[in-house]
């Protein structure tokens, strides 16, 4: 039912699209808390005796973060932001070096103690990259697994080498390095190019390829590795374990007894033992050497979905859908609830003597785990002996009871805020209401990221009902809530097809029937640091290099462009108007990609002003710097105006009108009351207008609605148009009554009548 | 035709079921199709008896208006009323009203026997929606009365329930179009109707194996993700077709007539597929396995798609018969399976079965 097709979530397809997107996030207030659900943890203890420990987690907010741990709580100490899709799994090598990997397909390596800076971007999957795995003892190991069954492992070292001069390794440069593996030869900048004179194929650090562990038919969920790198183990929807030789990506062997997807694995020390969760609901320890299945836990009475184990393999904590943190002895199968979530669990995390329980939603918890002697817990009591049979679950000691928690809070919460779970565009296609996983109602304007209304608890439905405006605007951009938050999507040309008279928006100083585009005003006030920045950095070079400065040659291209549009006075081109103001203490971030390298996502505050065609699509950067549109559908709606049957007033010719679609209707009005005061000589002109292409000039060209007050206004005679025999009223668009009433394809028939009554 | 009758009459003897009519269907050209389904069809007893109850309620001809549905009320009607146990009929007022009815049956083509019985059936049900529909507004003023007594609204459902007529009670089931998400795991499940399972074909299979294909699991991923609500995102999914309700009439249409792209054409697929007499359906929501027995066989005959000939076997009182146009005669229970289809490629037999109906045992035993 909810296939591929539906529009507005088609922004991570894979599928070619014919232009760049432009895409905006509109962050919630509180950039220190995730806003989407946690899918990966991973702990970083000081190495100093008195230092700070910290904590990463990754989210489908598309972000990870660190979290400084104290005794007493937990701060944001750096947003990680850069993957444009849902963090799925995160791990830390050497002493401070965060892998992550996301459904963007790429695998990001981050400086853990920086402010968020990205050193490098992998590309290398073609599909969701699900699971990554690192060796404790060798830091320059890692394995990515994801979708249509893509496994790889890198030599960190080799990938991360220099692609151009070392020093100025900024993001941007980095997502250039490794290019996807199809293209034979990497684009980055021609300083690259030409300081290799000797490229001849993949002989250059840059080409570096890892080795791909090749066998798996279908998607990987799980991976791990022992601590040496010498082993690697992966599960998905084929329901085995495979294991490989990492340093070749050789099979050693498969692993049969699960009969559903396999979400969780885990290998000691030794590379001797390996579990397994899965989602058929057990738990399985598997000995490697002896390629068997050991034993078989029925723990959960529904999919595990994550696993974290003492440092001994003594014991083994899971968490999964049905909510559950259990702990269970390997050796005797004794298995005790520790606690129980709200949300399923997705990744946990063991740090001293607690466990971080990362779960679906947007919170992080660390809950007491008696990690250093877990038999501690088996003291309290409560415990039961694991069953061996998914079916029954049984187990034995409890005779079908559901167990109690031992615990009942967590010893430390990070809370998140709630994400965004349902979304409506409403009809001004200025405003979306939205829905949080906590139940509240806000209303934003999406033209300058601003929650307009907060209406607390309500009904969705209800709200969305009593908002309903009978309105038409073109639909000028989608929206997609994956983020948590929204995401507003642009693409060219449909995104310029919507307008709005400046009066309409509030914009002072605008003659009546100024029109504003609502897509450019928006691209405007987003990239307005960017074009700051830009100037800064530039100044008056940037005319020397053709890069036209706004509003100086707009002229000269307004007559060469034969099909391009400008709009609007260049006087006013930069300024951002206050209905497009995006908020800088909250900014938005964008999502976009230029002609190299892939899509990346950055807060628009902190963009340097060095990007360019590279790093954006084309067509924003020609809207925000030349002012130039493309071009696109006719935004003027063509239009009959009748007198109705039997009314005495025949002033006007029968010509084909048209006008803007979002021309007011009172404006037809003083239209028709103009021909009627003018009479004759005025009419002559307006004859000529007979159908087809050719625009009625006066209505056509706007002139005759900005007339002002003139003296035989006086006697204006009261006027209505009516569509289908409905009286319209003076504040409809010529588009909203085409779509509300007229309800046709041919071409709008308006009526006109003299009011009788005073 | 007087002859082929008293033949088959002699066979049977004293063993003629007594009050059954065995008579040949006359052929307009190439309407082999229309005749070897409504053999299936007549001897679909539920049905038949439902059809022949409707045409007495409703058989005031003045303001009866002809349609698809009376022109087979009709054609019924006269078998069953018959003097003689056998003979031959010309169903000519039937076959002229599904050629005005639908230009696809108009000319003298060879026409697809499956095609034919999901327009009839589709058909009769659209007669029977209006008729209630015009019914019910007659006596819109007593909200008690409903058509068939079959659907009475609770005042607190907003959505209206469709109508079930007495041609959905017959054959409809349900189908569950199961999906889950590979992520959440969490699974969005759709209901459909159908009045016949079109199943695909493997050469050397049976008809529990290919139900077995019907109902497996289909991964949705690459470029065809699942949008999952409760991710907010594509994600791999899986999905199957479970049965959700089994009809009591099922009817099994094998898909012998496949496109061969690098053909450009249709090719007929003449595998042996084993159909057994009694079936169980094991591919079913509550897992619960439901019986059904094999009543009747439409069988296409030939090696191609656009021609050929249809003919079908009917089990009725415990014979088997052979229906072919005019022809009517008695056949051994061993038989049928010398319709299954053949395991080579090239085989001088073309007689394959094409339409299976079976009825539930349940279903008949209440």
């Amino acid at each position: 039912m909810h296939r591929v097709a539906s529009a507005g979530n088609t922004s991570n397809s894979v599928r070619p699209r014919k232009e760049k997107r432009l895409t905006y996030v509109l962050n919630d207030a509180d950039d220190t808390k995730h806003c989407a659900g946690v899918n990966c943890l991973a702990v970083l203890k000081s190495s100093a005796a008195d230092g700070c420990d910290y904590l990463f987690t990754g989210s489908r907010d598309g972000t990870l973060k660190r979290w400084a741990l104290a005794e007493d709580g937990a701060t944001c100490s750096a947003t990680f932001e850069s993957h444009v899709d849902w963090v799925n799994d995160a791990v830390l090598t050497g002493s401070n070096r965060l892998v992550s990997c996301s459904s963007d397909t790429t695998v990001k390596v981050w400086d853990g103690l920086s402010e968020g800076s990205c050193i490098k971007t992998l590309r290398q999957h073609s599909d969701y990259v699900t699971s990554l795995a690192s060796a404790e003892k060798n830091s320059n190991v890692i394995a990515s697994a994801g979708l249509g069954g893509e496994v790889f492992i890198w030599d960190l070292e080799a990938a991360l080498a220099p692609t151009s001069k070392s020093g100025d390794a900024t993001e941007e440069d980095c997502s250039n390095g490794v290019n996807s593996s199809g293209s034979s030869l990497p684009m980055t900048s021609i300083r690259t190019i030409s300081s290799s004179s000797n490229i001849s194929l993949h002989t250059q650090s840059q080409a570096y390829i890892p080795v791909a562990a090749k066998g798996h038919k279908e998607s990987v969920y799980a991976l791990a590795m022992n601590e040496s790198g010498s082993l690697l183990v992966s599960g998905g929807t084929e329901k085995v374990v495979r294991v490989w030789d990492p340093r070749t990506g050789s099979k050693t062997m498969k692993l049969k007894g699960h009969t559903d997807n396999i979400r969780a694995l885990l290998i000691d020390s030794t590379g001797r033992f390996c579990i397994s969760g899965s989602s058929d609901s057990m738990i399985r320890l598997w000995d490697l050497g002896q390629q068997r299945c050991v034993h078989s836990y029925a723990v959960h009475m529904d999919s595990v979905w994550s696993l974290a184990s003492t440092p001994t393999f003594s014991h083994v904590y899971s968490g999964g859908r049905d909510l559950s943190l259990y702990l269970t002895d390997l050796a005797t199968r004794e298995s005790v609830l520790l606690c129980t979530k709200e949300h399923p669990i997705s990744q946990l995390a063991l740090h001293d003597d607690g466990i971080w329980v990362a779960t679906t939603d947007s919170s992080v918890h660390r809950w007491p785990a008696e990690v250093r002697n877990p038999q501690k817990v088996f003291q309290r009591g409560g415990s039961f002996l694991a069953g061996n049979l998914s079916f029954s679950r049984a187990r034995v000691s409890l005779e079908g009871s559901t167990p109690v928690p031992v615990y009942k809070e967590p010893s430390l919460s990070i809370p998140g805020t709630p994400g965004i779970v349902q979304h409506e565009i409403l009809n001004n296609r200025r405003h979306v209401l939205t829905k949080d996983a906590a139940g509240t109602v806000k209303l934003w304007e999406i033209t300058r990221g601003a929650v307009i209304h907060n209406y607390g608890e309500v009904s969705f439905e209800k709200k969305k009902e009593e908002l309903f405006e009978m309105v038409s605007i073109p639909a000028w951009f989608t929206v997609d809530t994956r983020l948590g938050s929204l995401a507003v999507h642009l693409d060219t040309p449909q995104c310029f097809s919507a307008e709005m008279y400046s009066a309409d928006l509030n914009i002072p100083g605008k003659p009546e029937d100024d029109k504003v585009n609502l897509a450019r005003e928006t691209l405007k006030g987003l990239l307005a640091h960017w074009l700051t920045k830009r100037k800064q950095r530039f100044g008056s070079q940037a005319s020397a290099n053709g890069e036209a400065p706004p509003g100086k040659d707009v002229s000269t291209r307004n007559l060469t462009g034969s099909r391009v549009e400008v709009d609007g006075n260049a006087d006013n081109d930069s300024a951002v108007y206050p209905p497009f103001e995006f908020s800088a203490a909250s900014p938005p971030s964008i999502i976009t990609e230029g002609s190299q390298s892939g899509p990346w996502r950055k807060k628009i505050t902190d963009l340097d002003g060095m990007e360019d065609e590279k790093d954006m699509p084309w067509w924003v950067m020609d809207c925000v710097m030349n002012n130039r549109l493309p071009p696109r559908e006719n935004t003027k709606c063509s239009f009959y105006l009748h007198p109705c049957e039997g009314s005495t007033v025949q002033i006007l010719t029968q010509g084909k009108l048209s006008a803007p679609r979002i021309l007011r209707i009172h404006k037809v009005i003083n239209y028709v009351v103009e021909k009627m005061v003018l009479d004759k000589p005025m009419d002559n002109i307006n004859s000529d207008g007979t159908g087809g292409q050719v625009t009625h000039p006066a209505l056509g060209g706007d002139g005759l609605f900005r007339t002002g007050l003139k003296p035989w206004q006086k006697l204006k005679p009261s006027i209505e148009i009516l569509c289908n025999n409905q009286v319209l009223s003076p504040d409809m668009s010529l588009a909203t009554v085409r779509a509300y009433i007229w309800k046709k394809p041919e071409d709008l028939v308006l009526n006109y009548r003299v009011l009788t009554s005073r | 035709m007087g002859a082929t009758g008293s033949k088959l009459e002699k066979a049977l003897g004293d063993q003629f079921p007594e009050g059954e009519r065995y008579f040949g269907l006359e052929n307009f050209g190439n309407t082999c199709y229309c005749n070897s389904v409504l053999q299936a069809l007549y001897f679909c007893v539920p049905f038949r008896e439902q059809l022949l109850e409707y045409y007495a309620n409703n058989k005031s001809p003045a303001e009866a208006e002809e349609n698809l549905l009376t022109c087979l009320a009709e054609l019924f009607s006269q078998i069953s009323s018959q003097k003689k146990k056998t003979g031959v009929i010309a169903p000519r007022r039937f076959v002229q009203r599904v050629r005005k009815q639908n230009e696809l049956f108009r000319g003298y083509m060879h026409q697809d026997a499956h095609e034919f019985l999901n327009f009839l059936l589709n058909e009769l049900v659209d007669i029977l929606e209006k008729e209630s529909h015009a019914s019910k507004s007659l006596t819109a003023s007593s909200p008690e009365k409903v058509a068939n007594g079959s659907c009475n609204g609770k005042s607190n459902g907003v959505k209206k329930e469709p109508l079930v007529t007495w041609v959905h009670k017959n054959f409809q089931g349900i189908l569950t179009n199961e999906t889950r998400c590979l992520r959440c795991e969490t699974v969005t499940a759709r209901d459909e109707t159908f009045f016949d399972l079109s199943l695909d074909i493997e050469q050397n299979s049976s008809i529990t194996s290919c139900l077995k294909n019907f109902s497996s699991t289909e991964t949705l991923n690459a470029e065809d993700k699942f949008f999952c609500d409760k991710c907010c995102s594509l994600q791999e999914a899986q999905k199957r077709m479970k049965i959700k309700k089994p009809p009591h009439i099922l009817v099994i249409h094998l898909k012998r007539f496949k496109y061969m792209e690098q053909l450009g054409r249709y090719k007929k697929l003449s595998y042996r597929v084993v159909f057994p007499l009694e079936l169980k359906l094991s591919n079913t929501i509550e897992n619960t396995d439901s019986e059904y027995s094999l009543f009747a066989v439409v069988v296409h005959v030939g090696s191609g798609p656009n021609h050929g000939h249809y003919v079908s076997l009917v089990k009725s009182h415990n014979h088997w018969l052979f229906f072919d146009d005019e022809n009517a005669e008695i056949i051994d229970e061993s038989a049928v399976q010398t319709f299954f289809g053949s395991a080579q490629e090239y085989s001088s037999n073309t007689d394959h079965g094409y339409i299976l109906f079976y009825e539930s045992l349940a279903a008949s035993k209440n």
